[in-house]
């Protein structure tokens, strides 16, 4: 196993020797926070190379605290560079609206993702959604999904409890948790990929 | 099970997320936890200006929403400085000290002046890159020793860490707001508001301090 690692190790070594070369010679402020994108991506690949579940369990943590970092960079250089958000109404993706298409193949998705269950699962029934909102010109009624989202993550966090304290009553937790973050990761997905770009409240 | 930090006098074990306290840590976490509740009851200082070679001399104008966006700020740098202090893994270790990063910059970030800011983003730049090295550190240990609970390592039962992560997760630290790249942030001091922008040090210091007990372990 360590044979395979260290290969493993040297390759994203030069993957990072590669990204921090890039990096110093980059003098652009904007290009250069493209750049550091591209370093934590590194970041989160020595971590995967552990392979085990306990990897799985620390990529999550790792990425969210990367995207955190990113974000509020961006923040920093919108106000450093004077950038004011420009109105944006909607996506203008063509794609061809109100055909069966797009519906036969987000409810494809949504129960594929449904099988899958769990967070992958979550990820691939959001997608389906995202699509079909995105291939639909009408508006959504954002709050009911932002509510649902809200509920279901309560769900999460309570099952985990339930692991916690009664872990007697394990399948009901592990039951509970699993809907509760497949619908969690479903609807912030579709609402990630609905909302960005329009001035909400 | 004695380290530079003592022999820990309580641990709280909470599925594998420990937490403990050893003399040592319980120090570095009682400076923090004084701190944080300086920051939150004082009222910050007004900056003032003097002409050089004159007796002239402003006082500068600051918003409260910016005062209160920074006290916040400050706070969260001071929970997660706590929080690097009596954690027992090495992943949340690191990840804390990522968020002392992201805090610190967040701290200055709100100040109105094109030099802070500045200072800021090229700061922030430095410690979004310093945690590919906190990470691929942390990452080594379990690789290496199958294990990221601090009280393990200080057994000794387990495999010998590799020197490599342990220069990792130090350069990592370092690089969060340590000395070679202390000039980044340094320019961030021109910040207005006292209590505020000392936290960024100090929570630095107090990680750095933190850092040399761990790679001291195992």
């Amino acid at each position: 196993m360590w044979g395979n690692y260290s290969y493993g190790l040297l390759v994203i070594m030069i993957a990072a020797v590669i990204a921090f070369f890039a990096l110093a010679r980059e003098h652009d402020d904007l290009h250069k926070l493209l750049l550091i994108d591209l370093v934590e991506i590194i970041s989160l690949g020595i971590i995967a190379l552990l392979g085990t579940d306990l990897a799985e369990a620390l990529i999550l943590p790792g990425l969210t605290v990367g995207i955190a970092e990113l974000l509020a960079l961006s923040q920093i250089y919108c106000t450093k560079e004077r950038i004011r958000a420009a109105p944006v109404k909607g996506l203008n993706i063509e794609v061809i609206t109100k055909a069966d298409a797009p519906l036969i193949l987000s409810v494809f998705l949504v129960v594929y993702g449904m099988v899958l269950s769990g967070f992958t699962g979550g990820a691939v029934a959001g997608l389906g959604l995202v699509f079909l909102f995105i291939s639909r010109s009408y508006r959504e009624e954002l709050n009911l999904l932002e509510m649902a989202s809200g509920i279901s993550w309560a769900l999460w966090i309570f099952a985990f409890f339930v692991f916690m304290f009664l872990p007697e009553y394990w399948f009901i937790a592990l039951m509970g948790a699993a809907i509760g973050i497949l619908l969690k990761v479903t609807v912030k997905m579709s609402l990630v990929g609905t909302m960005w770009g329009e001035n909400h409240g | 099970m004695a380290s530079i930090g003592g022999i820990p006098s309580y641990i709280l074990e909470f599925g594998d997320e420990l937490v403990y306290f050893t003399p040592y840590t319980i120090t570095l976490f009682l400076l923090a936890l004084t701190f944080t509740v300086l920051v939150i009851i004082s009222r910050p200082e007004r900056q003032v200006d003097i002409a050089f070679g004159g007796d002239a001399y402003r006082a500068k104008e600051i918003s409260l929403s910016e005062m209160r966006f920074r006290r916040f700020m400050a706070i969260a740098c001071g929970l997660a400085s706590m929080g690097a202090m009596v954690t027992g893994d090495i992943f949340n270790f690191t990840l804390f000290t990522a968020m002392v990063g992201i805090t610190n910059v967040g701290i200055v970030a709100a100040v109105k002046s094109p030099h802070v800011q500045d200072a800021a983003y090229q700061y922030g730049l430095v410690a979004l890159s310093a945690t590919v090295p906190l990470f691929a550190g942390a990452a080594v240990y379990a690789a290496a020793t199958g294990s990221l609970s601090m009280i393990e390592l200080m057994k000794g039962t387990l495999p010998a860490v590799p020197l490599i992560a342990k220069a990792m997760l130090v350069i990592g630290v370092v690089g969060e707001g340590m000395a070679p790249f202390y000039a980044a942030k340094a320019e961030m001091f021109r910040a207005p508001g006292a209590p505020y922008v000392i936290m960024c040090s100090l929570s630095s210091l107090l990680i750095f301090l933190r850092v040399v007990e761990v790679v001291l372990l195992g």
